[in-house]
């Protein structure tokens, strides 16, 4: 269906080599992830194949992509759109009108379908996406979920043969992450159609995948079966890991399988008591604190208290509240009730990170902070060079990768100190090892005294990370305990290697490590 | 239909009001009657202030009296200052009731009009004019919107987002930012088949009724009829 032979790409101003040689072949009907670290050039390979690169970002590309026989050379992207449906990573920035029908019918419109055609397609992806109940609503009111279901529905009306999403789950809290992908599943068995998507979350995909695509720094792709490919990747689902960690003779992609090999892990491992946190005092309390936007309650009255060495994950759904209760404890937005925070110096990282950065180059965004804070110049720079020595002072933000920008972002805010640092869903895009990093700059802090506030839609973070977590739903406070009674108490919320290990209570491969010493 | 007659013009503004409030969408547009309210307020304070300052003396009633500010003799026939009479702002406020009107017409027919709606009723050689009118009001405010964020997140991180100088650092984010939005779109499109097709189709098209007919003619009889 998919041929790469030799797949070179390269951007004529830029350093280096974007793919080199890429070689490889996907069948009729197959689901199929695409894995690799950030910035090895994913998007690039879902692009390339319906031809938005290089048609539409320019490059040079050398080698073929073969898609269902044509060259994508010699036609542009929208002359296959009835054979690829491509789904962006921000499907909300891809749409063009703003009511689900419109949208819907927008491909179609393009081609020159008749209108009885349409009527009939459009009702038949609606039943097909379990779109029914939404299709007169307005696109922007949508929850992440369910916009991400229409910009499916709108490629799927096309009838193409080939669906490529780029990252579908990212943005999305687990719940709404199972009911896409198993609508992409439900495409695969039903009517046969070849997906393939790139992800982070491996612990989320990998048990609905047939194949995977692993794309390595040294420039080699394997492609195989899930359990072949992981055995030995570079990038690996906390389950792998835990498999690997336990030295087992082979892997299982799924709980029960895993479960069954370590039924006398269980039995004979000894409790592991979570240490215990010396917490200090009151960093940020609220009282009956509310927030209202023109006609609806965003935040029903909440009370609580974070102190400081607590690491504290911000979960719910998508418009639970979440960003709500930021606003209002940086005082951003207006609240009604009191929030009492004793000279308290917040730090603050936005979902998206380009947001604070605006200068030239590393060193002058590092002087600012050095400026705006009153610190001794070189203050910021040197905490930069402690948490990402690799990264050059002289090169431009944006050319940073994921984890370095991670990493600048971290030592801008970390700089003047802040007593509490609050993060609101830093993960999207970043891999695991940009996780690890993050995980170990914020346990530092806790430790020196900071208190962390994190919104965060990744259990298995929240797990390695949180020391407590605190869960929204419609603007109400439904869970406040500690990670291990919270994540415990919730199947949707529970953590990889929980599942495995329940009933016993370990969170991490480092607590069922410490429990089999 | 003469503007001078100030109840009629009341009355145009009441039914308009009327007209919005019972059936304006809730798109980003949708305010933009109440906008054209104020301004129109706005033109009647001014029009109604200039009337009592600068004037052409009207005989009646006086209600207070300007001292006169002599002007040089090359502006003969105007006058600062004066007497200030009764019927003198009345005339003004009725003058500007007139172009408060119309201002309110415009904001009316802005806020019931939904540009995608439009969309569906232009003809196909306007199509592509049309399609960018749409695109914009939909991103302005996304662009409004991400503005805010971009301030709240970088008055946190210490910079003041005050100063005049700062619309670099905000500008920056912001126009990277806009600009990738563009290009999602634009390969949205371009994948989604956009121009492929010299002719388009149109799903549920704006078909014209026999009301649209009426509306139309009964505007352009009365149009006539006034003239």
């Amino acid at each position: 269906m998919i041929k790469f032979q030799n797949v070179s790409l390269i951007y004529p101003t830029a350093q280096k080599t974007i793919l080199d040689k890429l070689n490889f072949e996907i069948g009729e009907g197959e689901f199929v992830l695409l894995i690799g670290e950030t910035g090895i050039g994913k998007s690039s390979v879902l692009r390339l194949i319906n031809g938005l690169v290089p048609h539409h970002t320019g490059g040079i590309l050398a080698g073929s992509v073969e898609v269902g026989g044509i060259s994508t050379r010699t036609v542009r992207p929208g002359q296959l759109a009835e054979l690829i449906g491509i789904v962006g990573q921000n499907p909300i920035n891809g749409f063009v009108t703003d009511v689900v029908e419109d949208e819907l019918a927008y491909s179609m419109e393009s081609l020159n379908l008749p209108e009885d055609t349409m009527r009939k397609r459009i009702e038949e992806v609606l039943d097909l996406l379990s779109l029914n109940q939404i299709r007169n609503r307005k696109i922007a009111t949508l929850s992440g979920g369910e916009q991400q279901r229409v910009a499916i529905a709108a490629a799927m009306v096309l009838h193409p043969k080939i669906l490529v999403l780029d990252e579908p789950t990212s943005a999305l809290d687990p719940v709404a992450a199972e009911e896409v992908l198993a609508i992409l599943q439900r495409l695969v068995h039903d009517l046969g159609i070849t997906v393939i998507i790139a992800e982070h979350r491996l612990e989320r995909v990998i048990g609905y995948v047939d194949s995977v695509i692993e794309i390595s720094a040294d420039g080699n792709t394997r492609i195989g079966k899930p359990e072949e490919i992981l055995k030995d990747s570079k990038i690996a689902p906390p389950i792998v890991k835990l498999a690997r960690a336990l030295k087992l003779p082979e892997i299982s992609l799924s709980v029960r399988d895993l479960r069954k090999q370590t039924e006398p892990i269980r039995t004979s491992g000894k409790d592991v008591s979570p240490t215990q946190e010396t917490l200090g005092r009151n960093v940020i309390q609220t009282k009956d604190l509310s927030v209202k936007y023109e006609n609806k309650t965003a935040l029903k009255p909440i009370s609580l208290e974070i102190k400081s060495g607590e690491i504290v994950a911000l979960m719910g759904r998508n418009g639970a509240g979440k960003s709500s209760l930021i606003k209002a404890l940086l005082d951003v937005v207006k609240y009604e009730g009191t929030i009492t925070k004793p000279s308290v110096k917040i730090g603050y990282i936005p979902q998206d990170a380009n947001d604070l950065l605006f200068h030239q180059s590393v060193e002058a965004e590092c002087a600012q902070t050095d400026r705006d804070n009153s610190l001794a110049p070189g203050t910021t720079a040197a905490l930069l060079h402690e948490l990402a020595a690799t990264v050059k002072i002289a090169s431009h933000p944006r050319d940073l990768s994921e984890g370095q920008r991670l990493a600048l972002v971290l030592a801008i805010v970390l700089a003047p100190k802040p007593d509490l640092l609050i993060l609101d869903e830093p993960t999207r895009g970043l891999d695991y090892e940009s996780k690890t990093l993050l995980t170990r700059f914020l346990t530092d802090r806790a430790e020196s005294g900071a208190a962390v506030l994190i919104a965060t839609h990744d259990v298995e973070l929240v797990a390695e990370l949180a020391t407590r977590i605190i869960i929204l739903a419609e603007g109400e406070l439904v869970a406040d305990g500690s990670t291990m009674d919270v994540l415990l108490a919730s199947p949707s919320f529970a953590p990889q290697v929980t599942k495995v290990m329940s009933p016993r209570k370990w969170l991490t491969i480092a607590d069922v490590l410490k429990a089999i010493e | 239909m003469r503007l001078q007659n100030n109840w009629l013009t009341v009355a145009v503004i009441a039914l308009t009001t009327l007209i919005v409030t019972k059936y304006k969408s809730d798109g980003p547009w949708a305010d933009s009657y109440k906008w054209a309210l104020k301004l129109a307020a706005l033109v009647i304070g001014i029009r109604v202030l200039i009337g009592v300052i600068i004037g052409v003396p009207v005989p009646g009633t006086e209600l207070f009296n300007l001292p006169l500010i002599p002007l040089p003799h090359w502006m003969a026939g105007i006058t600062l200052g004066g007497a200030v009479t009764w019927e003198r702002i009345s005339s003004t406020v009725i003058e500007s009731f007139g172009i408060a009107s119309i201002i309110a017409l415009f904001g009316a027919a802005t806020a019931l009009t939904n540009p995608r709606a439009l969309l569906r009723a232009v003809p196909p050689m306007f199509y592509e004019v049309a399609m960018v009118l749409v695109i914009a009001t939909t991103l302005t405010p996304q662009l409004v919107s991400n503005l805010k964020r971009i301030r709240v997140a970088q008055k946190l991180r210490g910079i003041n987002t005050n100063r005049f100088l700062s619309w670099r650092q905000i500008a920056m984010p912001l126009l990277e930012d806009s600009l990738a939005r563009a290009l999602d779109l634009a390969a949205a499109m371009d994948s989604r088949g956009y121009g492929v097709s010299r002719k388009r189709s149109k799903y549920r098209p704006h078909k014209f009724q026999i009301k649209d007919a009426v509306v139309i003619a009964s505007s352009l009889a009365f149009l006539a009829v006034s003239i």
